[in-house]
């Protein structure tokens, strides 16, 4: 048997007795392929390429979970939502705070090695707040999108820019605010400002010279297929932005990404047709970007719907075969399953209250049922859930993530001409609220009382069965939750919410073990990691990154 | 009697899904100062709103540190124009961005903050604040349960800032139908704890596994919901109706009392 130097080094690292020599590797292509068989480091943004945020890790256990305590914390040195995602290298953790900083630091103690600032052109427009949720890595490069929409190379030893370019125009309301998902030798990078009228796209670039290598735009453009599903110049300013992390399959080389609202967001009559690819996952090869398959959860939506949600690979049986699925909570309220080897529909059921369709047809189109002009439609605005890591156990088949329960949109059309670089949202909407005037729920919780209560809407983490689409436990919140989800080889589940709750809970029946009151919201997933036998986890609240582990 | 009459339009299936008061059809006009607005011009804010200033200002005008639109809360801009000079400039330091707008959309605008954000415009009249005060002092009792300015209990919602944060016909909404119009926050609990005790307060902060609230002997309680064996959310206020007990020109009276309360 024949194993390649690379590997050997990484098979020593798992064993955990090699640690100079990890210390210094290389990330390579190889070790994130299999950044699974690395528990100690999170390599990816969401902890490897089928982004099941799931980890082996196994020193932490539900029977000592209650044993846990604070080993570190980070302040943020800015205000905002942090919605980062870190990643952990051979001890070092590399994290972004807004609105394009990335910091190095000992992910032992705490202690920063070095700080890169990056100040994003005042022409930068985002809907939703100077976020940037994470660097990807090759080699000794990480990588960063920037709110003025470019990308950015640095070094990782001292955080030295190497190079920066233009992915687009930011005068246009281009912008990035994702993680980079490295492939090979490139990194991929999507654009966000479907709230901007943008032509949303995928492009991938050399990970040595920044030189792009190729470009999916998210809406074809004349001759291409799936143009028809447009009327007019609609297309020039349809929106369908990218901004999640996508999942890869090296034994397909294809990657996934989730595509984001049609433009105008709120009026569909003013796009007629399906909007492709908008509300779609697309599978592009990963070398040529060229489109394999796509699935639409939502033509022509009126709800901004973005299917941002991160696209969960699972190999498990499906009526009895084996099968290489693709698992999907969507915005819209419905749990979809997917063969992602051709993009089939194999499953779809709703997972909260859902009135903008009456079902799903047998290819899983849905069969909408537009309210009537000032009538509720659930589920609202922000979506049953959003964009969210979720998890998935191949341990306990289940599949994790956050919904908003009881969370209802009052939606308005209005015709709105596109003018470049402004909003282009096509109308409004209120949320529904027990008594007119009452406070409502926002993007973010805006202060430390729960004004708007769970009248308006709550949260649950939910587990869910993949094989049915059915919720097999719900730990119910009472304010709304934007956290995303780890698991973990002794079935714990990481979670948290807008309250500020970092919990622990049992990932088989969802029963709280431990729970600490971080005093933020947890906007973002945690992730776990090892250093020198010690399991730590690590989760950002308000202002603060958080790093656990068992007392000594 | 200096009033101003201010008359609905029909709401819309939104408010009347929300089972707003009924209003007669007619004009409404909004006025803050010696301003006058139209309910032409607050629509065409509302619409343009949405479109424009939503994403950053949010739904409910409060979505940027230290403003509150609906609140007449500002930064820098306090007289009309301002308002119009901020929006046509932007504040770049701030990240917003100057609006080329039409001189009808700015109207529109200023129109819908200056109406609190009010569409509905149910109607109500304002009448004279010093005879509201007697009413408040005197038939409504109101000082036997609320707060102004340090004096009276702190059991209800204290009241000394009222006409800052609340819309007219949210307050009139209060005093005609108490239940419907509370704010889901200020719900009365009645809650029975492991040990048997029972405790009544109002409703003032509750997350998944804790409750706080001001209970009837003005204290401030906060406990673990697993410490608790009965946990009874009211859905009426302790607050009676005025409706049929007050003149209308005593309600008119009380409402310009309320509405120039206007904290520090």
């Amino acid at each position: 048997m024949r194993i390649s130097l690379r590997y050997a080094l990484s098979l020593l690292a798992v064993s955990g007795l090699s640690a100079p020599v990890a210390a210094q590797a290389q990330v390579t292509p190889e070790r994130l392929e299999r950044a699974a068989a690395e528990p100690q480091n999170w390599l990816t943004h969401n902890g490897g390429y089928d982004s099941k945020r799931y980890s082996t890790l196994t020193q932490i256990t539900p029977g000592n979970v209650k044993n846990l305590e604070q080993k570190w914390v980070l302040q943020n040195q800015v205000f905002g939502a942090w919605e980062s995602n870190p990643l952990v290298v051979d001890g070092i953790m590399y994290v972004t705070e807004r609105p394009n900083d990335v910091i190095a630091l000992d992910a032992k103690t705490g202690k920063v090695f070095w700080l890169y600032r990056y100040t994003p052109s005042p022409d930068a427009r985002v809907c939703c707040g100077a976020n940037n949720r994470g660097v990807a890595v090759l080699g000794d490069t990480l990588f960063m999108g920037t709110l003025d929409a470019h990308l950015i190379a640095l070094d990782a030893k001292n955080g030295r820019p190497l190079w920066n370019i233009a992915v687009a125009d930011v005068k246009l309301a281009y912008s990035i605010t994702m993680a980079p998902l490295v492939v090979k030798d490139k990194v991929i990078i999507g654009v966000g400002g479907g709230e901007f009228g943008i032509r949303g796209f995928v492009a991938a670039y050399d990970a040595k010279t920044g030189k792009e290598a190729w470009r999916f735009n998210t809406i074809p453009g004349p001759g291409e297929p799936g143009h028809e599903t447009w009327s007019g110049d609609d297309w020039m300013h349809g929106g369908a932005s990218v901004w999640i992390t996508g999942s890869f399959d090296p034994s397909l080389n294809l990657t996934y990404w989730g595509i984001g609202n049609p433009g105008p967001d709120w009026n569909p009559d003013q796009r007629p047709g399906d909007n492709l690819y908008s509300d779609s996952v697309v599978a592009l090869d990963a070398d040529s970007g060229e489109l394999k398959w796509h699935f639409q959860f939502t033509p022509n939506d009126g709800y901004d719907y973005d299917s941002v949600q991160i696209p969960v690979l699972a190999d498990m049986a499906w009526q009895g075969k084996p099968a290489k699925l693709m698992l999907w909570a969507n915005r819209n309220g419905y749990f979809y399953v997917l063969d992602r080897v051709t993009g089939q529909f194999l499953l779809g059921e709703p997972f909260v209250k859902v009135n903008w369709a009456s079902g799903l047809d047998p290819n899983g189109r849905p069969i909408q049922t537009p309210q009537p002009p000032g009538m509720p439609t659930w589920p609202g605005n922000q979506g049953g859930t959003n964009w969210y890591p979720p998890s998935f156990s191949p341990r306990t088949g289940l599949f994790y993530f956050s919904v908003w329960e009881n969370y209802a949109t009052i939606y308005r059309k209005d015709d709105q001409e596109y003018v470049p670089g402004r909003n282009f949202l096509g109308g409004g909407f209120t949320v529904v609220t027990p008594v007119p005037g009452a406070p409502t729920i926002g993007i973010g919780r805006r202060g430390p009382i729960n004004n708007w209560t769970n009248e308006v809407g709550s949260g649950a983490t939910v587990a869910l069965d993949p094989r049915t689409g059915k919720r097999v436990w719900t730990f119910p919140q009472f304010d709304v939750t934007d956290a995303g989800m780890l698991t973990t080889a002794s079935d714990l589940l990481f979670t948290g919410g807008r309250e500020g709750y970092f919990y622990a809970l049992d990932a088989k029946t969802g029963k709280e073990l431990w729970k600490a009151n971080l005093g933020g919201a947890i906007v973002m997933a945690p992730i776990t990691y090892r250093i020198d036998g010690q399991q730590y986890v690590s989760v950002i609240s308000g202002h603060t990154l958080v790093t656990f582990g068992l007392r000594n | 009697m200096r009033s101003l009459l201010l008359t609905g339009v029909t709401p819309g299936l939104l408010s009347a899904w929300l089972a707003v008061l009924a209003a007669t059809p007619g004009r409404a006009l909004a006025q803050v100062e010696d301003h006058q607005y139209s309910t032409a011009d607050i629509r065409t804010g509302s619409r343009l709103y949405g479109a424009q200033c939503a994403l950053c200002h949010g739904q409910n005008g409060d979505g940027v540190a230290g403003v509150n639109l609906p609140r007449q809360q500002f930064r820098r801009a306090a007289s009309d124009d301002d308002i119009r000079n901020t929006i046509t400039t932007g504040v770049t330091a701030a990240g917003m961005p100057p609006f080329r707008l039409q001189p009808a959309e700015l109207d529109g605008l200023i129109a819908f903050i200056r109406s609190g954000f009010d569409i509905t415009a149910t109607p109500f009249t304002v009448g004279d604040a010093g005879r509201g005060k007697a009413v408040y002092d005197g038939t409504g009792a109101c000082a036997a349960c609320h707060r102004v300015a340090g004096m009276g209990p702190r059991t209800a919602p204290d009241l000394s800032d009222v006409g800052a944060i609340r819309q007219p016909a949210a307050i009139q909404r209060s005093l005609l139908e108490p239940s419907r119009a509370m704010v889901p926050i200020n719900r009365p609990l009645r809650i029975v704890t492991r040990e048997g005790r029972t405790i009544r307060g109002r409703r003032v902060n509750e997350d998944t596994a804790t409750v706080q609230l001001i209970d009837e002997g003005e204290r401030l309680v906060s406990l673990s919901k697993s410490d608790i064996r009965e946990f009874e959310l009211g859905t009426a206020s302790s607050m009676p109706s005025f409706a049929g007990k007050l003149t209308g020109e005593e309600l008119a009276d009380l409402l310009a009392y309320l509405l120039s309360l206007k904290g520090q």
